[in-house]
């Protein structure tokens, strides 16, 4: 059950006016209206916390605690204050490849970066805030319509941004004052190391790999989710998902392990199981890898971690109902499980940890890290 | 495929603890999923944990064949890696092992696995079953594509022995009755006049050790 001081969607009623526009919206049928009474509920145990009824309510009766309007004006002053006058990019986290490739994509350089998990949480008046903020201009990069995590919310920045440019224009501001671009995260295959064994065939849920001629597997890019299964389960290190390459992550883990101080605490984490804050600190006990999906936690990673110092290793990932893929977590849990039980063969027994957890409940993440670094606490550090 | 288990950590630790440089050397050939490159990459990375723990630094080197047990694509591939190496750690079957062995001998090869048999994967997935013994004398084509002496726990060419419930054999219950099987499939294929054929005990006569191709 979600605790309900941090509740991450909250509707008040004193201000709804039952117009059903968050209901028609929210990709996930987590809106309803009560029958005999006309008031709309959220039920926030279907809630994904995707923000789009957040942004979408006329009445401002909906809240939440992640990137609402407040706190992303905040960040945007802040931010301003170093680089007056740049403009700002909204990307969606589930999209966004390197900083530098962005720039390379809107044809920017030193700008305001705001990543956000889905663009459809942003709302018009939020827009039109920035917009007045005296900012170069708004570029955003959202998911390619149907790689949308939250089904609803890359198309309706579409049709958002299309009428605000509109509005925009109007006033003054040029013709396209906010700028939209599409991209996705994808497989990508080195064809001279695929040993054609069908792993990814078997495993992918999307039936995007096809083995169907000699020469290696062929992917269907428009089918592929970027969920990284197929890359953890590729026996030859034939596949990598573009901006989650396995040297990259490897790199970070080097580069994160020394600046830790003892115990030290590295969590896997599924981008859509917690959303990080804006202005979050952590304890230098603990670093966060936000991975595309729990699929794509690797146990060569996992060893990394442990290899370069490690004390312990939390895997945070969404309930399987909750998974934004095809039932990945699961397969993510079970491949932990089984790694957990090989490293307790040489007495790395209890370092290893999977918890399954939603952003809808805000306290849900710190607790379980904070439950499992007592427990490496009381265990002591590694040699 | 070959069927293969990976040995206790333990027990590799304990293989590789007189050495220092190791090559652990996968296989991408017959086993399911392949002992390639990232099984190789793994188990070094493991092995240099649980060496941690014990106070031993080794230095482990991550390769892969296309086909361990080839002696030609094995001997060309491995010479220029085992330079400057102590150990070679296989990942392959019992036969890759020995190959290695056998092309290299005044090196030390070493067995990561246990091979349990020939066999295959079933549509689900985890589990891996014996399907083949090499026997020298299939008899496939008679018992609709069932094999009895991998199948059937008695090994039986005449059955079914009459044990089996539900379809399932006496001896394990999430067994299926071989000659229930092929009962089945004889059916479906409108031969059940085969299962009548008496079929003599098995010939080990025929079993060859060696053969030239």
């Amino acid at each position: 059950m979600v605790n309900e001081e941090r509740v991450a969607v909250r509707l008040d009623e004193q201000y709804c006016s039952r117009c059903s526009i968050c209901r028609s919206l929210c990709p996930f049928d987590a809106i309803k209206k009560e029958a005999e009474t006309g008031k709309i509920i959220v039920d926030i145990e279907k809630c994904q916390v995707c923000g789009i009824c957040y942004s979408a309510c006329p009445a401002r009766a909906i809240d939440t605690i992640y990137y609402d309007y407040g706190s992303v004006i905040s960040y945007l002053e802040n931010a301003k204050q170093k680089h007056a006058r740049q403009p700002l990019v909204i990307m969606c986290k589930g999209s966004t490849p390197d900083l530098a490739e962005v720039e390379g994509l809107f044809k920017v350089s030193n700008f305001i970066p705001l990543s956000v998990p889905c663009v459809g949480r942003i709302s018009d008046e939020l827009l039109l805030t920035v917009a007045g903020m005296g900012v170069e201009g708004i570029y955003v990069l959202a998911c390619d319509e149907d790689y949308c995590r939250f089904d609803r919310g890359s198309p309706l920045a579409r049709r958002r941004i299309f009428a605000l440019n509109r509005l925009l224009a109007q006033l003054g501001y040029g013709e396209e004052f906010i700028t939209l671009k599409r991209n996705s995260l994808k497989v990508k295959v080195d064809k001279d190391r695929c040993i054609s064994c069908g792993n990814c065939v078997f495993y992918c849920p999307y039936h995007a790999p096809k083995l169907e001629s000699p020469g290696g597997v062929n992917f269907d890019l428009d089918a592929c989710k970027g969920c990284g299964l197929c890359v953890v389960m590729c026996p030859a290190f034939a596949l990598e998902l573009e901006h989650w390459e396995r040297e990259r992550i490897s790199a970070l883990i080097s580069k994160l392990l020394p600046e830790m101080k003892p115990p030290k605490l590295l969590v896997f984490r599924c981008q859509w199981a917690a959303f990080p804050s804006l202005d979050g600190e952590l304890s230098p006990n603990v670093r966060l890898i936000d991975l595309p999906c729990a699929s794509r936690v690797d146990a060569i990673h996992i060893l990394d971690a442990f290899n370069n110092g490690a004390d312990g290793v939390l895997v945070a990932a969404c309930s399987e109902e909750d998974c934004k893929q095809e039932k990945a977590s699961g397969r993510a849990q079970r491949s932990v499980a089984k790694l957990g039980g090989i490293l307790s063969q040489i007495g790395y027994q209890d370092r290893l940890h999977f918890v399954s957890v939603a952003p809808r409940n805000g306290d849900g993440f710190n607790k379980e890290l904070e439950q499992f670094s007592q427990k490496i606490k009381d265990q002591g550090a590694k040699k | 495929m070959i069927v293969t288990a990976q040995k206790p950590l333990n027990e590799i630790l304990d293989l590789v603890s007189p050495y220092s440089k190791i090559l652990i050397v996968g296989c991408d050939g017959c086993t399911q999923p392949p002992r390639g490159l990232r099984e190789a990459k793994t188990l070094g990375q493991l092995l240099e944990l649980g060496g941690r723990l014990k106070g031993k630094d080794f230095t482990f080197k991550a390769t892969t064949l296309v086909k361990q047990c080839d002696s030609f694509l094995t001997a060309s591939a491995l010479k220029p890696q085992v330079e400057g190496v102590e150990a070679v750690l296989s990942l392959a079957c019992g036969i890759g092992v020995q190959t290695v062995a056998e092309l290299f001998p005044e090196l030390v090869v070493l067995p990561a696995q246990n091979t349990h048999f020939m066999g295959m994967e079933d549509r689900e997935g985890g589990i891996l079953e014996e399907r083949c013994i090499g026997c020298g004398d299939c008899l496939l084509a008679l018992t609709g594509g069932v094999c009895p002496f991998t199948r059937c726990a008695k090994g039986l060419l005449n059955g079914a022995c009459g044990g089996a419930r539900n379809g399932k054999c006496e001896l394990s219950p999430d067994r299926y009755c071989a000659w229930e099987l092929i009962f089945e499939r004889l059916e479906k294929k409108g031969k059940l006049d085969n299962i009548r054929e008496f079929r003599p005990p098995r010939n080990y006569q025929v079993k060859a050790w060696r053969l030239v191709p």
